[in-house]
């Protein structure tokens, strides 16, 4: 077994022991038992990841663990990368859970069902036949729910969150099953290898539905829209460094899955499957950051956000298919490298933002933005953690989604003149989309971090805040480290990335970008410092302070009072609320997002002309969820009342029921055997 | 089209500039030197019956254009150069105006419009009323009448602006 392999082994086998100790040992110690199981597990899978991503594989079979099929398990670059991801992430949010769980959240089950989870997102990307990878992913899909339910005994909302997350990840994997045995009855056995040499020879009309089929499973699990309705609801809902790990790591499988199939098992397919992908993605990304500037509940907020980062990777995605499909390699390569890099960017500021947000809802016990404010004075290492994972997604410089989504912009951008067909129309909409939500991206997080932190608490909750405990402060710290770290010196990251490419699309030989200091694009002109570009925002913010000083102290200066208008003094409710300041683009958005308003004026009982109360209401519904789930949901319940006619409690109808499926089975019988 | 017709038809309604006032105001010469050609005004109401309030409307209007001579109107204390104070100050709007002069960064200057403003005109005496403005900020420049006409008032404002 190579250093890969045992790292691998490492990291399950510790998730294992953090599992048992959590089940079987002592209370007292459990949570920190657990987290520094589960924390090392997590650099054990980076390193496995990370050896993975640099050429040295492995491949494991274990025919008698699972009857009929076995577990068979094989890592390459591409799975590495999101086992990297994983492991990352599971370093945060497992030292981050020690502080974390103290509260309500040590029971054995929910502290065992954090390392399962954890090994569970290990072995899908390593999984290398269709029954381990089924497995696998159904294992992840039920520790998540389990993990998602952890508070249902505190809150009413966590059971329909549960409720709406398994219905529709096991919809999901019915149509990854579907697809993928699909494929699978057209080769000699279940391996991935023998379904890559059996995909040549599928007919187009199979391969395509092989790949829609997988699509729709896949894009559920990555929250895209319109299969996104359990994401906004189940990530609130879920304990704060499970929706971490959850957020940034499990629904980047989904973006995995569509590569391994889409790309690995199907070698790439015709333009219109790309196209879909593009499609989907774009949808994505500017319907979730559209549902993410409206909501002001800080943690339905962040999910939202994951469902934009989804559809940027999905956008990434398809234009990398896109081209490989009009035979544009390099662009193939560099839309490709920008997506897995939005992947690794995406799943550090977002693990560093959900459990800042946890630490929020710690110390104050509400996620609703409208209720925060003055946590700067109160968790200052939270805010400014929080700052930095913000700073991040907002695709600004010098933050780290920047970077990637500049290689996508370039990715598309150069694509224009030379990417087949139909690119004329396609990337237009692909680049206005992308800043759009660039733009939209920077309002939302502009009014999470200034209307959640700055100003003056809003609540007695928000007033009482203290700063959270060093083990959710270390965590918070790890994520924001790699954050900072990415948006430096993603010159180190995105060549290595040129495996992972290699494995979707082989003619990609050479990485997307080269240099140390300065990304530059490999085959396209463009190049970015990151580094250059911080020093000399650095520096542009130094100088400019100092130069304001330094006339500012020449003059005479006197102190005044803050102007409020003559009236003063200045209260809490005279603050821009998260809802006021996304009313602008409520308002410009009207048509797309129709939310619903209204104001009830109640007069006074003496007079029509004094006014006694004024009740404003505002509710944001996700509207496509409204148009498109409602019917089907109608159509389920009618059908069930119409199948309770069915049911009357009579024995003899019982009795006759089964008698006539027994009748109808054996003329079945009759009828096909021969 | 219509707007544009309309434009054309009614054409300039500024009456003629008439000269330019001696500068005698008697306080803070040396100061409102200092705001030669411009002079950025807020208006408060400390209490006014509004009638001086239509007269200001009337002076900064198309007909007496106070504009054209540098004044302007600003949203803010924190923008301005000078205070237009009309009305009686009242009791709730005492503390208030006091705050307004605090924010007004220095060289400040007040305009006490009307003579509500001068000596609480009417309503001296009344129980609601701390006085005039002078009892409360120091005044600069008094307008009189009941209220001023707006030619007044501009005179007033070239006064300050020095054109």
């Amino acid at each position: 077994m190579n250093p890969v392999g045992l790292s691998w082994a490492v990291a399950l086998g510790g998730t294992v022991a953090a599992a048992l100790a959590a089940l079987a040992g002592p209370h007292r110690s459990r949570r920190v038992v657990v987290g520094v199981l589960t924390a090392i597990s997590g650099a054990a899978g980076v390193a496995a990841g990370v050896g993975a991503l640099t050429g040295s594989t492995f491949t494991v079979a274990l025919p008698e663990l699972l009857p009929l099929f076995g577990l068979r398990f094989h890592l390459d670059p591409l799975g590495g990368v999101f086992v990297a991801v994983t492991g990352g992430v599971t370093m945060a949010a497992a030292v981050y859970g020690i502080g974390y769980t103290r509260h309500g959240l040590d029971g054995r089950v929910a502290q065992a069902g954090v390392p399962v989870f954890v090994a569970s997102m290990v072995l899908v990307p390593a999984a290398a036949s269709v029954a381990t990878f089924l497995v696998t992913w159904e294992l992840m899909a039920l520790t998540s729910l389990l993990l998602v339910l952890a508070e249902h005994r505190r809150r009413q909302q966590v059971a329909e969150a549960g409720l709406w997350y398994a219905v529709m990840t096991h919809l999901g994997l019915m149509a990854i099953m579907i697809g993928l045995v699909l494929l699978a009855a057209h080769a000699p056995d279940d391996g991935f290898a023998a379904l890559r040499d059996a995909a040549g020879g599928l007919s187009p009309a199979m391969s395509a539905t092989v790949f829609v089929t997988t699509l729709v499973g896949f894009s559920s699990k990555a929250g895209a829209v319109p299969l996104h309705a359990w994401l906004p609801r189940a990530h609130p809902e879920a304990p704060s460094h499970v929706s971490a790990l959850m957020s940034a790591a499990m629904v980047s499988l989904g973006a995995y899955g569509i590569m391994r199939v889409g790309f690995d098992l199907l070698g790439g397919g015709p333009r219109w499957w790309w196209w879909l992908v593009l499609a989907i993605g774009v949808v994505s990304a500017v319907y979730g950051i559209l549902q993410a500037a409206m909501s002001t509940d800080l943690k339905r907020m962040l999910g939202y956000s994951t469902t934009e980062n989804m559809g940027l990777v999905l956008i990434g995605l398809g234009a990398g298919g896109m081209f490989a499909a009009a035979g544009q390699h390099v662009l193939a390569g560099l839309a490709l490298a920008a997506a897995l890099l939005h992947v690794i960017n995406h799943a550090a500021f977002k693990t560093l933002l959900f459990l800042g947000a946890g630490s929020v809802l710690h110390a104050t016990g509400t996620r609703d933005l409208d209720a925060l404010g003055g946590l700067r004075d109160r968790m200052p290492a939270t805010t400014a953690l929080f700052g930095l994972g913000a700073l991040g997604a907002s695709a600004l410089p010098p933050g780290n989604a920047f970077v990637s989504e500049w290689l996508l912009f370039q990715g598309l951008v150069h694509g224009l003149p030379n990417g087949g067909p139909g690119t004329y129309v396609v990337v237009p909409i692909a680049v206005a989309a992308v800043a759009l939500t660039a733009g939209l991206a920077i309002a939302t997080f502009v009014k999470a971090f200034g209307v959640g932190f700055l100003a003056k608490p809003r609540t007695d909750a928000a007033h009482r805040a203290v700063e959270s405990p060093a083990t959710m402060l270390v965590g918070m710290g790890l994520a924001g480290a790699v954050c900072a770290a990415l948006a430096l010196l993603p010159t180190r990251v995105v060549p290595a990335l040129a495996d992972a490419v290699a494995v979707t699309t082989p003619a990609v030989t050479r990485p997307a970008v080269e240099g140390d200091l300065t990304l530059r694009l490999v085959g396209v002109t463009g190049s970015l410092s990151p580094l250059l570009l911080t020093v000399t925002l650095l520096v542009a913010v130094v100088g400019t302070a100092a130069g304001v000083r330094l006339v500012a102290t020449r003059r005479a200066r006197r102190q005044a009072r803050l102007w409020d208008c003559g009236a003063g003094p200045m209260s809490a409710r005279m603050e821009y609320t998260a809802t006021s300041f996304a009313e602008p683009l409520q308002r410009v958005f009207d048509d797309v997002i129709e939310p619903e308003q209204g104001v009830d004026v109640t007069h006074h009982r003496q007079s029509r002309y004094l006014v006694d109360t004024i009740v404003y209401r505002r509710r944001v519904p996700d509207r496509i969820e409204r148009r498109l789930y409602q019917p089907v949901l109608a159509l389920v319940r009618a059908w069930g009342v119409q199948g309770r006619r069915l049911a009357n409690g009579s024995v003899h109808r019982y009795l006759g029921y089964g008698f006539c499926s027994i009748v109808v089975a054996l003329v079945m019988l009759a009828v096909t055997w021969s | 089209m219509g707007l544009l017709r309309k434009i054309i038809k009614t054409g300039r309604v500024a009456e003629p500039a008439p000269p330019k006032p001696e500068a005698d105001q008697p306080e803070h010469r040396a100061e409102l030197g200092q705001l030669a050609g411009s002079v950025q005004v807020r208006h408060v109401d400390a209490g006014s019956c509004n009638g001086c309030e239509v007269e200001i409307g009337s002076a900064f209007g198309p007909v007496y254009d106070a504009e054209r001579y540098g004044a302007r109107l600003v949203a803010s204390p924190r923008h301005a150069d000078a205070l237009l104070v009309t009305g009686p100050v009242t009791r709730n709007m005492t503390e208030p105006l006091r705050r307004t002069y605090d924010a007004v960064p220095a060289p400040k200057a007040v305009i006490a419009v009307g003579d509500c403003a001068r000596n609480c005109g009417v309503f001296a005496g009344a129980y609601g009323v701390t006085g005039a403005v002078r009892d409360v900020v120091p005044v600069d420049v008094e307008v009189a009448g009941c209220p001023p006409r707006p030619e007044a008032i501009v005179e007033a404002l070239r006064g300050l602006a020095g054109r």
